[in-house]
């Protein structure tokens, strides 16, 4: 199974593109319905990838968001690792998956990635309870998910990443 | 993980990782830059001539205002020094840039572009032209977070400019870009319209720099304290040039050296009469 690296840039390359897109500065009210570019990016290569990108991947790229976004430390990292573990055991069916089964799964794993770090929020007293409409960004992201896809996987096939 | 930070363990590696996202916010601010640069450059001789015409006018309004000011501030010193109080801070500040704001809706909170390299430290006061935003709440390389005083997390020691009635600005806890003043009692003499001054209680923010402008003041009879709702003075969402205030010296409680005089009552008067006598000789 652990055939030599082949591009692993790519990888790096869709994360930072992903960072970005999680900091680009949204006016005031849209700022619920970013799509959660990260945790998409890394539920895909968990799945095309798994032995390239696991849980391992997903505990760094949760750390550095944690930099960029400025919350407390290990609160993306820990439900990063949440949704890689759920993907990867998941990620023999997923491929089977059709685009509306997976755009389903997208957003229940962001639905619980968005429930968890607003819980780790509240525990830790970085904001307050308010209503639900945080979770407003797990829909946008399932509708997202199926051109993040398609455009992830055109760009695999292209460099040939492995 | 979580409880390892709380403790502070890891504030080191924090500003260690922090250097490796720096490309990150770097790479996000170059449309902003950009557009910057192209307004720069592409602008016409006629539009820069009157833009130096208005600035030159806006130059002489400030100087005058200041005149006055300065006048002021001398009279105000010099009834400082009869009660024997200490001078009122007037520190130097280090101009910076908004360079991003919070992805998280519910934290009020910007990135600016001044870090540990250019001596930023914990709780410095950022304001804009307008007003007091907020503090600096954590240190990076290159850049540092500021605490809106929005976020529903902050509360600015405030007094009114009117009559020196003190109290406590929160932020808004909706997103609004509000501030709500706690624990108001019925009777205080607060009135739509007032504007709030930092009081500088709690020793973080200076003193006397304009915070908020009161938008209504409702005291329901059936509460025990007023609802007063104040909008900030600074441009929070619009403005991109800021200021980090660096307090000289002398900054460490002039609050309760008046407090403690104020307070002292009889014991103080012989002595500041002995100082005007003083001063006037």
């Amino acid at each position: 199974m652990q055939r030599s690296a082949h591009a692993i840039w790519v990888i790096f390359l869709s994360f930072f593109i992903a960072f970005l897109l999680a900091i680009v500065p949204f006016p005031e009210w849209a700022m619920n319905y970013r799509p959660e570019w990260v945790p998409m990016v890394l539920i895909y290569w968990v799945m095309a990838l798994p032995y390239r990108v696991g849980i391992g991947s997903a505990w760094l790229v949760g750390l550095l968001l944690d930099i960029l976004e400025g919350s407390i430390l290990g609160l993306n990292a820990l439900s990063l690792v949440v949704i890689a573990y759920v993907t990867l055991s998941l990620h023999l069916r997923l491929r089977m998956f059709s685009n509306l089964q997976q755009a389903g799964l997208v957003l229940a794993l962001v639905g619980i990635n968005l429930m968890l770090c607003h819980w780790l929020q509240i525990l830790s007293s970085q904001t307050v309870a308010s209503n639900l409409m945080f979770l407003m960004a797990a829909l946008t992201s399932a509708v997202v998910w199926p051109s993040l896809f398609q455009l992830l996987r055109q760009v695999r096939r292209r460099f040939k990443v492995r | 993980m979580v409880a390892d930070y709380r403790f502070g363990y890891l504030s080191q590696v924090r500003f260690g990782l922090a250097y490796a996202t720096a490309p990150v916010y770097w790479v996000a601010d170059i449309p902003t830059r950009v557009s910057f640069w192209i307004d720069d450059v592409f602008v016409s001789r006629t539009d820069l001539l009157q833009e130096n015409d208005g600035l030159r006018e806006q130059l002489l309004v400030a100087q005058r205002s200041l005149q006055l000011l300065e006048s002021l501030a001398s009279e105000n010193s010099r009834l400082l020094e009869l009660r024997d109080a200490t001078q009122v801070i007037n520190g130097e500040v280090l101009p910076a840039e908004i360079i991003n704001i919070s992805p998280d809706p519910y934290s009020k909170r910007v990135l600016i572009n001044k870090g540990a390299g250019d001596a930023v430290f914990l709780g410095q006061a950022l304001l804009d032209a307008n007003g007091l935003m907020g503090q600096v709440v954590e240190v990076l390389p290159f850049t540092s977070w500021v605490l809106l005083i929005t976020d529903s997390q902050h509360v600015t020691p405030v007094e009114v400019n009117r009559n020196g009635e003190r109290a406590l600005a929160r932020g808004s806890s909706s997103t609004a870009n509000e501030l709500e003043l706690d624990f108001v009692t019925q009777t205080q003499d607060l009135l739509a319209g007032d504007i709030l001054v930092s009081s500088g209680m709690g020793q973080v923010y200076p003193k006397n720099y304009p915070v908020a402008e009161i938008i209504s003041v409702y005291a329901d009879p059936g509460q025990s304290f007023a609802t007063v709702r104040a909008r900030p003075l600074a441009q929070m969402g619009s403005t991109r040039h800021v200021m980090l205030v660096f307090q000289s010296g002398s900054s460490e409680g002039p609050d309760l050296s008046t407090e403690a005089n104020s307070a002292d009552g009889d014991e103080s008067t012989p002595e500041v009469d002995s100082s005007a006598a003083r001063n006037l000789n």
